[in-house]
């Protein structure tokens, strides 16, 4: 057991490794890369995907999914925008947001650890509902018309930190303390890799379900308001193509799609990774499309290794054990 | 334990040959990606679509790589691989990192793009839009097709000259209720159906078909079973008037459902000839490729487009009101003409 935990703990160091050393090739081979453009661009775009990836990782890690996870920052993202337009002060309407996202939360929630449908059905049809909403609400158009204090959040800056940055970090940390430190975040362990056992050993991992599902929500809020924020605006399809993306980052940072295992840290380097290509290429001038093939080439290496990789760790495993 | 670290080290390099792949095609690729900008003393002019990949817009890269050919300048034409605000504000970030003389954008969403584009001003870089307007304040010049009343009125008359009535009931096709010049054009239509109209009724409200011919003929199909009088469709985006062509084809009611709508003619060419689809409108979208890469390369050196100039010989004349330019009234695509485009 203790041969499997240091090597599992080397997953996300190697990766660490791996975003280091395609930072100091970029740097070195990538015009403009170290510039004070390009540096600030990454810092300003990645916290928003990195939140919603940490929130699809804890989702994944009890072997679930949630497909609704952009559709509901997008709402809840227009009910900040449209609240903020009607005149509330900017903590009244983020706390209509969290509500917001509170509320599908516990939506999915529900019937998810209550009910027991599958989290794939669920969601799918949560999406779609959030989508329609948000739909209704706007009647598609774009909602905008912040105040100039609610843009700091977004495009402000501590020194030369996006104040992003410094909430995604804090949500990370938070995150990693909340899974590693807590009954709570034991029992998510334990319900992503064998629900049964878990509630055989007096778990009550209908609450622990749920509150995954409340927190996957109140970590959309807090990527809905920087997006709103740094986009001026919101729309229904807001971030949308950061749905499948969120679920590749936290399975490139070692998340195991059946759930059970998966990291924070692995997952924001992960998020650093796509960072890194995205920014770097579009510097290259590499057409978007190809860097959307490479992203999906890296994922699948990962993946092969990944189930290699489990599987001679099994094989040890079985040999520790019969020796 | 080495193996893992080899297979790490392994995909690195395959990463790593992948990405000096591209660079050289990239940089033998001539003007749709230039390599580092700053090294090249030439004008550099960045066009960025709603998004990249679709046929109408690989028309008008088509249409602004030849201008970059025959101007003389370099012009990137890059944009996000799905129609969403956000990746649109990264790649715009990722062009003022790159350095660009001007940035000419079709705006998924205008708003979110006004902070990104005062900061390309703040560059010291041009901003035009192309396609659909962005914020007025933050661009120096607007390029837009046409005249949205004039291609609302245009379809909804062109309609009712295919039903040959001006009394009856007709439904509203739209590609997304989101999209704003969508909804502008339905604007238009509902409002001259209202003034000119008054005897032509429609059906339900604007029916979306998520810019998918697939829905755009399976609600076509319900649309036709449930209202055996429909006597007209009108479709906006370009799917949809295909998906709707699609379904009249195979009720074979080509004479009695008149279809048009905004499509291309290469892919409307099977149902403009057997009468299901009765008229694509839409304009040059080639031309408005080439139209905005001349434009950007005048801005860059000064000069405001003028009322009436004609470019390259046949595009326009343009219409210009201030910052806006209007390329020129639509084109219809009929059964006759569709084979001379080649988009």
């Amino acid at each position: 057991m203790k041969l499997l935990k240091t090597i599992r703990l080397s997953k996300e160091n190697t990766l660490g490794f791996v975003l280091l050393g395609m930072f100091l090739l970029m740097a070195l081979f990538v015009p403009n890369f170290l510039s004070a453009g390009n540096i600030k661009n990454m810092m300003f775009q990645l916290p928003e995907f990195g939140i919603l990836s940490l929130a699809m990782m804890v989702v994944i890690i009890t072997s679930g999914i949630d497909l609704s996870l952009t559709y509901r920052a997008a709402l809840s993202g227009v009910i900040i925008a449209m609240a903020l337009s009607a005149g509330a002060a900017i903590p009244v309407a983020i706390m209509f947001g969290l509500l917001a996202a509170v509320l599908c939360g516990l939506l999915n929630g529900f019937f998810i650890a209550i009910v027991g449908v599958s989290p794939i059905l669920i969601t799918l049809g949560s999406m779609i509902l959030f989508e329609s909403i948000s739909l209704g609400l706007t009647k598609g158009n774009s909602v905008s018309g912040f105040p100039p204090e609610y843009r700091v959040i977004g495009n402000g800056a501590v020194g030369a930190v996006p104040i992003s940055l410094l909430i995604f970090l804090l949500v990370a940390v938070i995150t990693a303390m909340l899974l590693n430190r807590t009954k709570w975040g034991r029992g998510v362990y334990m319900a992503g890799s064998n629900p049964v056992a878990t509630l055989f050993s007096g778990i009550n991992t209908k609450r622990v379900l749920l509150l995954v599902y409340l927190y996957g929500a109140l970590l959309t809020c807090v990527a809905a308001v920087i997006m709103t924020s740094r986009y001026n605006s919101a729309r229904v399809d807001l971030g949308s193509s950061y749905l499948l993306q969120s679920v590749a980052a936290a399975v490139l940072g070692g998340t195991n799609i059946q759930g059970g295992y998966g990291k924070v840290i692995g997952t924001v380097y992960a998020v650093g990774i796509f960072q890194l290509i995205s920014s770097g290429l579009n510097l290259l001038g590499t057409p978007r499309t190809f860097v959307s093939v490479l992203m999906g080439v890296i994922l699948i290496l990962v993946l092969m290794m990944n189930y290699y990789y489990d599987k001679l760790a099994d094989k040890k495993e079985t040999a520790g054990a019969a020796a | 334990m080495k193996t893992k670290g080899m297979a790490f080290v392994v995909s690195l390099l395959l990463v790593l040959l992948l990405a000096a792949c591209s660079t050289d095609s990239a940089s033998e690729g001539g003007s749709s990606d230039g390599e580092n900008v700053n090294e090249t003393g030439e004008l550099t002019i960045a066009v960025v679509p709603k998004l990249v990949g679709i046929p109408y817009f690989n028309a008008s890269e088509a249409g602004a790589i030849k201008a970059g050919e025959e101007l003389g300048v370099n012009v990137i034409y890059t944009g996000p691989t799905e129609a969403d605000a956000s990746q649109q504000v990264s790649v715009i970030e990722d062009l003022i990192s790159r350095g660009v003389d001007v940035i000419a954008v079709a705006p998924n969403d205008s708003d979110s793009l006004t902070p990104v584009l005062e900061r390309a001003r703040e560059e010291g870089i041009l901003v035009m839009d192309w396609d659909t307007p962005a914020d007025p304040n933050v661009v120096d010049l607007s390029v837009n097709q046409i005249d949205d009343f004039e291609f609302g009125e245009a379809m909804i008359d062109k309609l009712v000259a295919s039903m040959g009535t001006e009394a009856g009931e007709i439904a509203l096709l739209t590609g997304g209720l989101s999209a704003a010049n969508l909804n502008t054009w339905l604007d238009a239509v509902e409002e001259v159906v209202a003034d000119k109209y008054p005897d032509l009724t429609i059906i339900q409200e604007r029916i979306a078909t998520n810019e998918r011919q697939q829905e755009a003929y399976q609600i076509t199909l319900d649309l036709l079973r449930a209202n055996p009088e429909l006597k007209g469709i009108l479709a906006v985006s370009t799917p949809a008037p295909l998906g709707a062509a699609q379904a009249v084809q195979e009720r074979d009611l080509q004479d009695s459902v008149s279809v048009v709508g905004s499509a291309l003619p290469t892919d409307s060419g099977p149902f403009l000839e057997d009468g299901s689809l009765d008229a694509a409108i839409l304009w040059n979208p080639e031309h408005l490729g080439y139209l905005t890469v001349y434009l950007a390369k005048e801005l860059a050196a000064g000069n405001m487009p003028q009322n009436g100039d004609v470019i390259a010989g046949e595009i326009g004349p343009i219409s210009v009101d201030g910052k806006k330019v209007i390329m020129g009234p639509p084109t219809n695509f009929v059964a006759d003409n569709y084979q001379d485009y080649d988009f």
